[in-house]
Parts: C-alpha cells; sequence; structure tokens
C-alpha cells in the first residue's frame, strides 16, 4: 500500500468517505457509465441512425465483423468519421483533465488549484488567437496552426512560471502560485489585446476559450490521445509521491521522497496533459477542479485510488456534456460541464461537510 | 472564373480600372501576394485577418462610372460537368456531376441560389435572421452563427456546400466537410466587384451559369441607373452607425459600406481603420456629418435617441435633423439585392433625386433637402 495512507486516514478519522474501503466497485460502476456514455454518444445526434445501424457500424468498424450492409454510407460517416472520434475525444480530454486536476492540487495543496492555475489556459489562448491572426495555414500529425500554437502557449507558459518561482523568494508553493496567477494575467491581458485587434475573425478566438470537440477527427485524435494517456498513466505510477507531498514537504522529505525532483515530474506531465487537451479542446473548465473533490470525497485521498477515478469520473462527465451540448445545438461544452457538474458537486458539499479538506 | 466556360474574351476596358475587376482571373490569385504582405502586418500584431483590396473610402465615388458597362459575358452556353472551379481562397473545387443537393453557408448565397432558379436543389441553409427570400422558410437549418451542424449536411446527402470566407463560416467547419469528401465553395466579396464574380462562379457551380449572368447584368442595371441619378450631385459627409452597444460602431475603412455609399453619392466617413469599426465620438464630431444614417435601427436606434447623445447636439447631421433609419441588410449583403442597397441608400443620402426605392422600404427620409442651404 502507498506510504502514507495510513497517517492520511488516521488523520481524518472524522470523514466518512462512502466508498473508502470498496473503491473497486466504484470504479466498476464508473467503468460501465463511460461504456453507456460513450455508447450514447455514438448512437445520438441530428441525424438519426437507427440502434442496430450503430452497433453494426461499431462492430463492423471496431471488430472487423464481415456484416450484412444494412446501413448507408451516409450512416458509416455519421457514426464512425463524425461521432466516434468525437466521443473518444471528450472521454479523453476528461481523463486528462480530471487527473492533472488531481495533480495540480496535490501539489500545490490548494483545493482551488485546476489544471489551469499555472498559466497553462492563459498561455494556450494567447498561442491560440495569435494562430487565428497568422493567415498561414499549416498542418502536422493532424495538428492545424491553432492546436500547435495553443500546445506550445500552453507549455510555454507553464515552464515560465516554473522557472520565474524558482528564483523569487517565499515557500515554493506559494511562489508557485502566484506566479502563475500574474504570468496568467500579464497573458490575460495581451490576449484581450489580440481579441480586440482581431476583426472578423474574434468568433474563432471566442470559440476556442468557450471549448468544443466540434472539431474531432481521427487525425487529431492521434496527436493528442497517445501524449494524454502516457502522462496520466506516468503520473498514476507517482501516486506514492503525490501522497507524499499531500502531507507537506518535510513529511514527504521524511518518507523519502525527493521533493524537489518529484514536483518537477509531477508538475510536468500534468502540465503536458493540460496543453494536449486544451490543444484539442480549447479551454473547458470545472472537470479539472471539481472531479477530484468529488472522487475524493466519495473514496478518501489516496491519490492511488482517487487518481484512477478520478479518470473515469472526467471520462464521464465530459462525454455526457459534450452530448448533452451538441443535443441542444451546440452550446458551449463547458456550459455543460459546470451545469451538470455543480449542482452535483454542491450535493456532495452538503453531505460530507464534516471536516472535508484535501 | 470556370474552366468550363470561355470567360468573355475582352475585359470590359473602363472596369478594369478597378482594383480587383473583372478579368478571366479569380480574385483569390490576385490576392495571392496580398496574403504575404498582410503576414508582415500581422507579426506585428496589428490585425486584420483577411486579405482585402484596398479601396480609399473616398475614392469609390469616382468608381462610380466605371460600373457603367454592362456588357454581359458570353459564356457557352451549356455549362457541362464535370466542371473544375477556383473559389474565392484559392483552393480548386472539382464537381463531377449538376449539384443536386446545395447547402448554402451564406444568407447572400441562400439569396443567390433562389435568384438563379437553383432554390428547389437547396436542402440546407445558414440561419438567416432576416428570413429572406420567404421561400427558403421551408429549408432546414444546417449552420447558426455559433456554429455549423457537420452530421446534419452529411446526412442530407449534401453534393455541394457553399460557404464564406473571411471568418463567415467557421474554417474549422469547412476543413471538417472537405475531410468528409463533400465539395466546398467559399466565396468572399469584400467590394461590388467580387459579388458580380461570386454570383457568377455560383451559377457554374450548379449549373445556372446564364441565370447568373442575367442576375449580374440585373443588378449593374441598377448601378448604372444609380451613377446615372446621382452624376455631378454634391457628395454630403454620410455617418453609417452599425451599431451603438456598447460604444458607437461606424464603418471600417475599405468597407463594402464605404463603397456603397460613395456609389450612392455620398463621402463616407470611415473609422480610420480597415479593422477597427468603433468610431469614438471625438473623432465623429470632428469630422461633422451632414448625414447620419441608422444601419442600427433594426435594433431600436431611433433619430431621437441619437439628438440625445452627449455631444452630439453640435453635428450638422444633428441640428438639421438629417438621420434617417435604413434596412441594413440589402445594403450591406453581398447578393441579388445589392441593386437594391444601393437605391435604399441614394433614398436616404439623395432624397431630392426621388430615385425609385425597392418595395418595403422604411420610410422616407421627411425633410427633402436635409443638408440645408
Amino acid at each position: 500500500m502507498a506510504v502514507g495512507q495510513d497517517v492520511l486516514a488516521r488523520g481524518r478519522t472524522a470523514v466518512r468517505w462512502p466508498f473508502h474501503r470498496r473503491p473497486l466497485p466504484l470504479a466498476v460502476i464508473g467503468a460501465a457509465a463511460l461504456g453507456a456514455a460513450l455508447l450514447a454518444a455514438v448512437g445520438l445526434g441530428s441525424v438519426t441512425v437507427a440502434p442496430g445501424d450503430t452497433l453494426a457500424i461499431l462492430a463492423h468498424r471496431l471488430f472487423l465483423l464481415d456484416l450484412p450492409r444494412t446501413w448507408s454510407p451516409t450512416a458509416e460517416t455519421i457514426v464512425w468519421d463524425l461521432r466516434l472520434p468525437r466521443a473518444i475525444e471528450a472521454a479523453v480530454v476528461g481523463l486528462g483533465l480530471a487527473v492533472a486536476g488531481t495533480t495540480f492540487q496535490g501539489l500545490l495543496r490548494n483545493p482551488l488549484a485546476d489544471p489551469y492555475v499555472l498559466g497553462t489556459a492563459s498561455g494556450a489562448a494567447l498561442g491560440a488567437a495569435i494562430a487565428v491572426l497568422l493567415p498561414v495555414r499549416v498542418e502536422i500529425l493532424g495538428f492545424g496552426l491553432l492546436q500547435l500554437l495553443a500546445f506550445v502557449g500552453a507549455i510555454a507558459a507553464v515552464t515560465l512560471v516554473y522557472r520565474l518561482s524558482r528564483v523569487t523568494g517565499g515557500s515554493p508553493l506559494t511562489s508557485l502560485l502566484l506566479t502563475g496567477y500574474a504570468l496568467g494575467s500579464l497573458l490575460a491581458a495581451a490576449l484581450a489585446m489580440a481579441m480586440y485587434l482581431s476583426g472578423a475573425a474574434l468568433r474563432q478566438i471566442f470559440s476556442y476559450l468557450l471549448g468544443s470537440f466540434d472539431n474531432a477527427s481521427w487525425a487529431e485524435l492521434g496527436g493528442a490521445v497517445p501524449v494524454i494517456l502516457i502522462a496520466s498513466a506516468l503520473i498514476l505510477v507517482r501516486a506514492r509521491s503525490l501522497n507524499g507531498l499531500l502531507l507537506g514537504e518535510d513529511a514527504a522529505a521524511h518518507l523519502g521522497v525527493d521533493v524537489r525532483r518529484e514536483r518537477a515530474i509531477l508538475l510536468g506531465l500534468a502540465s503536458l496533459i493540460t496543453a494536449a487537451a486544451v490543444s484539442v479542446s480549447g479551454l473547458i473548465g470545472f472537470v479539472g477542479l471539481v472531479i477530484p473533490h468529488v472522487v475524493r470525497m466519495l473514496v478518501g485521498p489516496n491519490a492511488r485510488v482517487v487518481l484512477p477515478l478520478a479518470a473515469i469520473g472526467g471520462a464521464i462527465l465530459m462525454v455526457v456534456a459534450d452530448l448533452v451540448a451538441r443535443s441542444l445545438g451546440e452550446i458551449p461544452v463547458g456550459v455543460i460541464t459546470a451545469v451538470i457538474g455543480a449542482p452535483f458537486f454542491l450535493m456532495l458539499l452538503r453531505r460530507v461537510q464534516r471536516g472535508y479538506e484535501l | 472564373m470556370s474552366a468550363a466556360r470561355s470567360p468573355s474574351p475582352e475585359p470590359e476596358p473602363d472596369v478594369s480600372a478597378l482594383p480587383d475587376s473583372r478579368s478571366t482571373v479569380r480574385p483569390s490569385l490576385g490576392r495571392a501576394p496580398l496574403v504575404a504582405v498582410l503576414g508582415l502586418v500581422l507579426a506585428a500584431c496589428t490585425g486584420a485577418t483577411t486579405p482585402r483590396p484596398t479601396i480609399p473610402p473616398d475614392a469609390t465615388g469616382s468608381l462610380l462610372p466605371a460600373t457603367t458597362a454592362t456588357v454581359p459575358p458570353t459564356g457557352s452556353p451549356a455549362p457541362a460537368f464535370p466542371v473544375s472551379l477556383t473559389d474565392d481562397e484559392g483552393t480548386t473545387v472539382a464537381l463531377q456531376k449538376e449539384p443536386q443537393k446545395i447547402v448554402s453557408l451564406t444568407p447572400a448565397e441562400t439569396e443567390v441560389l433562389f435568384a438563379i432558379g437553383a432554390g428547389d436543389r437547396v436542402v440546407g441553409k445558414v440561419e438567416d435572421t432576416a428570413k429572406f427570400p420567404p421561400e427558403a422558410d421551408s429549408v432546414p437549418v444546417v449552420g447558426t452563427f455559433s456554429g455549423v451542424d457537420v452530421e446534419k449536411i452529411v446526412g442530407l446527402g449534401t453534393d455541394l456546400v457553399i460557404a464564406g470566407g473571411s471568418g463567415g463560416t467557421q474554417p474549422e467547419a469547412i476543413q471538417k466537410l472537405r475531410s468528409l469528401k463533400i465539395p466546398v465553395l467559399v466565396v468572399y466579396a469584400p467590394d461590388v466587384t467580387s459579388v458580380y464574380q461570386d454570383i457568377e462562379l455560383t451559377g457554374d457551380a450548379v449549373g445556372k451559369s446564364e441565370a447568373a449572368d442575367a442576375l449580374v447584368v440585373r443588378i449593374q442595371a441598377d448601378f448604372d441607373a444609380v451613377a446615372a441619378a446621382t452624376a455631378g450631385v454634391s457628395k454630403p459627409r454620410v455617418f453609417y452607425e452599425t451599431g451603438d452597444q456598447p460604444s458607437i460602431y461606424g464603418i471600417a475603412d475599405d468597407s463594402v459600406y464605404a463603397q456603397m455609399i460613395g456609389l450612392a453619392g455620398g463621402t463616407p466617413i470611415t473609422t480610420g481603420s480597415a479593422t477597427n469599426w468603433e468610431m469614438p465620438t471625438e473623432k465623429l464630431i470632428t469630422a461633422d456629418p451632414q448625414l447620419i444614417i441608422l444601419g442600427d435601427s433594426a435594433y431600436g436606434v431611433t433619430a431621437d435617441a441619437v439628438a440625445k447623445r452627449a455631444g452630439w447636439a453640435g453635428m450638422t447631421a444633428v441640428k438639421n435633423g438629417a438621420i434617417v433609419p435604413i434596412d441594413d441588410i440589402p445594403v450591406t449583403r453581398p447578393g441579388p439585392r445589392l441593386g437594391d442597397g444601393l437605391r435604399l441608400l441614394v433614398a436616404a443620402i439623395h432624397p431630392e433625386l426621388h430615385l425609385a426605392v425597392p418595395s418595403g422600404a422604411p420610410a422616407e427620409n421627411p425633410s427633402q433637402n436635409p443638408y440645408g442651404g
């Protein structure tokens, strides 16, 4: 078992976590719910495709079954080229944001931390705005210029924040947070200026800021999904360090965690996930902030348990939110994540109000 | 211009005086160097995203006689498919056979398709708040300001999409449709001449070249009539208001608005920038408009409200009560009703000419000669 888990549990006996001793059933329920959400996302849309046809198309393309062609080529295009990549992208981005959120909250020991807290969002948004303003078209591995510059912007911003925070006085965590806030504000000002100057392109920048899976394609998935999944797996492997850091630097050091090194690695991985996610989907809030809390309220703070469950939870919320968003006529998906998630979160918060802390 | 049709052997001499004249080359090709130039400008973070030919607004009035040539292009009669067209972004679009299921993603193109007799083949359209033409009412909406429903377009079995350039249609949606092997023709008309070219391009794409040519001739006739009527008139300084929330918006320097006002016998007051449409009140007071046209009257802006604005009382237009509402859509929509739009502008700027205005025009300016004297 993870180092630190007992310590964490002992210190917080006042809190009851409904699924503390049985995270596995919760994971099974979650996985089943995710499967159902993905099926619904592939089966429903503005064009009606018979459920039998949808399943047959999936079986035909996924498992290469040689089925009699009862479906039209149009239905196949809609299910295979439009809905499935979109559903998968939503799931993976939701997964990534929830894992990154869990990591940032643990690293920074701050319940308000989310994947965007260290400047990634502002950096990505500025990169996207610059891409929109540049009259060139580039495509590398299914990534357009917008995706590329958003990714670069996010990584550059968080790198700069990390470097700057190292040369400031004060405790490392406070420095990180405040540097992130300061640089984020500066980048937001640059973004506002870019938007002001953008003329007709304003709409494109605006729609990036709201976030969407409208542009999902197999090519785009090929670029972002491996990054998010591999970095998430690497974070999961380091859950022990995350548990240690959650106890504080001294405690972590006593548990044998190389605080500075582990912090840098986890920060880098979580930022990489965030950058890959925002580059394909735009800025979708709420998932990365709230899903980790929801999971912790259910199972307790052990990162080894929280990380995989948060991954499943983030994927479910994002797939469902995107389905609702496009059923209602391409409403921004971030609106839906908040509308679905916030009441659920408040309800949980009422039930576990006694002594819940990060 | 279509490869299937031979363009008129000699371009009209006087039209060729226009910066973006009708010629054997599509305007997009002519804009290629502009893209490079703009790239440098943009690197300096100054704004514009779309290459557009520059027409100094003050020169647009003098362009008027240039459009008097009405020689219709005498293209080959039967448009043959397959055809290969070059759209306004320079993309080559190949159409194997005559499109039977057309989706229009700009309100102007919806109007064009119906005007040239291809309306019965329009299976999807972008939302049009002006609801024009009425025959298009029953066509399913597959796109709105916020997005394009690619799935619906695929589901309709679409074999041609006509989309708007310069961000009119989301570039991502265009890219996605093309990746699904649906031909997408992108049109963008930064000036009056380009509107003619886009109508002809649309005609070539849907097998209605002759009807498109006839429509262009009809619009040109309107412009000619206006040119004749406004020849030699004084050109009052006109401020065309495009919005009043949260601040006052006018018209940008080389916009189609500026050109239209020039052609209608006015001197447009512009913001001084090609991308910024916001008009500082101080600047407007300095420019002292003799006429204020309320393009935003559909949003509840009235002459009374304008006269009461702080600092506006001293403007010549306000003193003389020369503040008139207008139906903004025909004036700016690059489609079949552009001639109507021009006539509406003339009615607003030069009511003393008593030029015939299209039916359904807003109330006429009560004052016969609003500019004093």
